[in-house]
């Protein structure tokens, strides 16, 4: 099978970071969430994707190429939107608009103004003058007038207001209608994830925890709640995080059907959600 | 190639800071360079004027981060520091084309009496951009823009420095090495030069992380 987007064995080393051993694979038709919290790698990684960063090790492949050596073929098939607007200020949405469509063959000029028009934007705008959420718009707007095969986001709802988000993640759900298309989408807000995503790989300290698909995630984790007398060393080890009160203790575990043969009704197992997830896979 | 050209003639004309240097930074080199060798004015004027906005696209980089955008875009590497390089050329067209005219402006206006064609030092002034760039382009591939800038000003007053001492210094030391070379020897050292130049931009620009 052919992968969108194809990460095998990626490393990359900095002076007090490291990033070893990624590797996860993007099919077409899919939305890919990449979470972890803040400093685990997520955009080193998306960095390394784009080949803004010289990878150390590994291998990425885009569209079955070689990223590198394809560069500009897999790079015009790709819309991104980053975390933070890197558009020059001092032009507008026009003269920046202008510059970028230049360099892709694909460009849809009708299909950028619609999207302008909807998201409310005046072409003629500096983007300077614009807000968070307005440049934000204005970056989905080019990633997705070029008839891009994968969108890659960086935090793209990170400090935008709940409509907004949801307005995104509506546009993002109708992109993968077609079903050649995919979306790789880092963040940390998992709820966004948990109504779009597809498929989920975690990242935390520079290390891959998982990748898998969102429902066999949601599926083997859970929560576990129990009093203190259950607890000894060994049992402790048997979850992957744990925390502890004066009356009992609430913790993380990937293996439903053990714990239950372990304890019975004397513990109480509630449906994890990615947030616990993460935070007790961190807290670990 | 087009992109690249578009991208830095539309950063050029979008800051009112950059619309005003543009247009005294002649008058302002009228001024200083005429004071110590007036016979090479119109020289000077072509190879400051093109230096500076050959280098202008790097300086946006210094503020924003705007590198991202331009290197996710479809365009390599290679592509980027090749079409700098092949941009100086275009730059320089434009700066005759431009400083020909602002100069019969000034002319036809009586304020001042200065060369606004002269083929000599046109010619004169093309390989001492070329080898200008070549020292500083790879300097803005290799470095942070802070860094290249220091070394691009540095660039302009050694550069300035020695097109003021040039006439005082008559046959003595390099001056008079250099006098004896014919346009086409400068020419092909400059060549040289600038494509070295734009191998190890080429080079250094390829294993950097953006």
């Amino acid at each position: 099978m052919e992968y969108i987007l194809e990460v095998n064995n990626l490393r990359k080393e900095f002076k007090n970071f490291i990033l070893d051993n990624i590797s996860f694979k993007l099919e077409p038709g899919y939305i890919m969430g990449f979470i972890g919290p803040n400093g685990a790698g997520k955009s080193t990684t998306i960095k390394l994707i784009m080949n803004l960063l010289k990878k150390d090790g590994g291998e990425i492949k885009i569209f079955g190429k070689d990223h590198i050596k394809y560069e500009k073929e897999v790079k015009n098939r790709i819309g991104f939107v980053y975390d933070e607007n890197y558009y020059y200020e001092d032009l507008t949405i026009n003269s920046m608009k202008n510059i970028v469509a230049s360099f892709y063959s694909h460009w849809d000029d009708d299909k950028f103004y619609q999207y302008i028009k909807e998201f409310d934007l005046n072409p003629k705008a500096k983007i300077k003058t614009l807000s968070k959420g307005m440049k934000m718009k204005f970056s989905l707007a080019v990633a997705l007038s070029h008839n891009a095969d994968l969108i890659i986001m960086d935090e793209p709802t990170s400090g935008l207001d709940p409509v907004f988000r949801r307005e995104i993640l509506d546009i993002l759900y109708s992109v993968i209608q077609d079903d050649t298309k995919s979306i790789f989408f880092s963040t940390h807000i998992t709820t966004d994830l948990e109504k779009v995503a597809d498929y989920i790989t975690f990242i935390n300290k520079g290390k891959i925890v998982f990748s898998q698909a969102k429902d066999d995630i949601l599926e083997n984790y859970a929560i576990v709640k129990g009093g203190l007398d259950i607890l000894n060393e060994n049992i402790r080890k048997e979850f992957i995080g744990l925390r502890e009160t004066r009356v009992g203790f609430e913790a993380l575990t990937d293996n439903v059907n053990k714990i239950r043969n372990l304890f019975g009704d004397k513990v109480l197992m509630e449906k994890a959600s990615l947030e616990d997830i993460m935070v007790y896979t961190v807290r670990r | 190639m087009l992109g690249i050209l578009k991208r830095d003639f539309l950063l050029m004309l979008s800051s009112k800071q950059t619309i005003i240097l543009l247009i005294f930074y002649i008058p302002f080199l009228i001024i200083v360079v005429d004071s110590f060798v007036p016979e090479i004015l119109y020289f000077a004027i072509i190879v400051f004027y093109t230096y500076l906005i050959s280098t202008m696209s790097f300086t946006y980089d210094i503020t924003g981060k705007s590198k991202y955008i331009m290197s996710s875009l479809p365009i390599s590497r290679r592509e980027v520091v090749l079409y700098k390089y092949i941009s100086t050329f275009v730059y320089f067209l434009a700066t005759v084309v431009y400083v020909g005219v602002y100069l019969w402006i000034i002319n036809a206006l009586n304020f001042a009496s200065v060369d606004y064609f002269n083929l000599k030092q046109i010619i004169n002034a093309l390989p001492v951009v070329m080898i200008l760039t070549s020292i500083v382009y790879p300097v803005y591939f290799r470095f942070e823009p802070k860094i290249a800038q220091i070394v691009q000003i540095f660039l302009f007053v050694f550069f300035f420095i020695a097109v003021s001492n040039a006439s005082f210094t008559g046959d003595k030391g390099i001056m008079k090495y250099l006098g004896k070379l014919q346009w086409g020897q400068i020419m092909a050292i400059a060549l040289i030069v600038y494509i070295l130049s734009l191998m190890v931009s080429m080079q250094v620009y390829k294993n950097r992380d953006i």
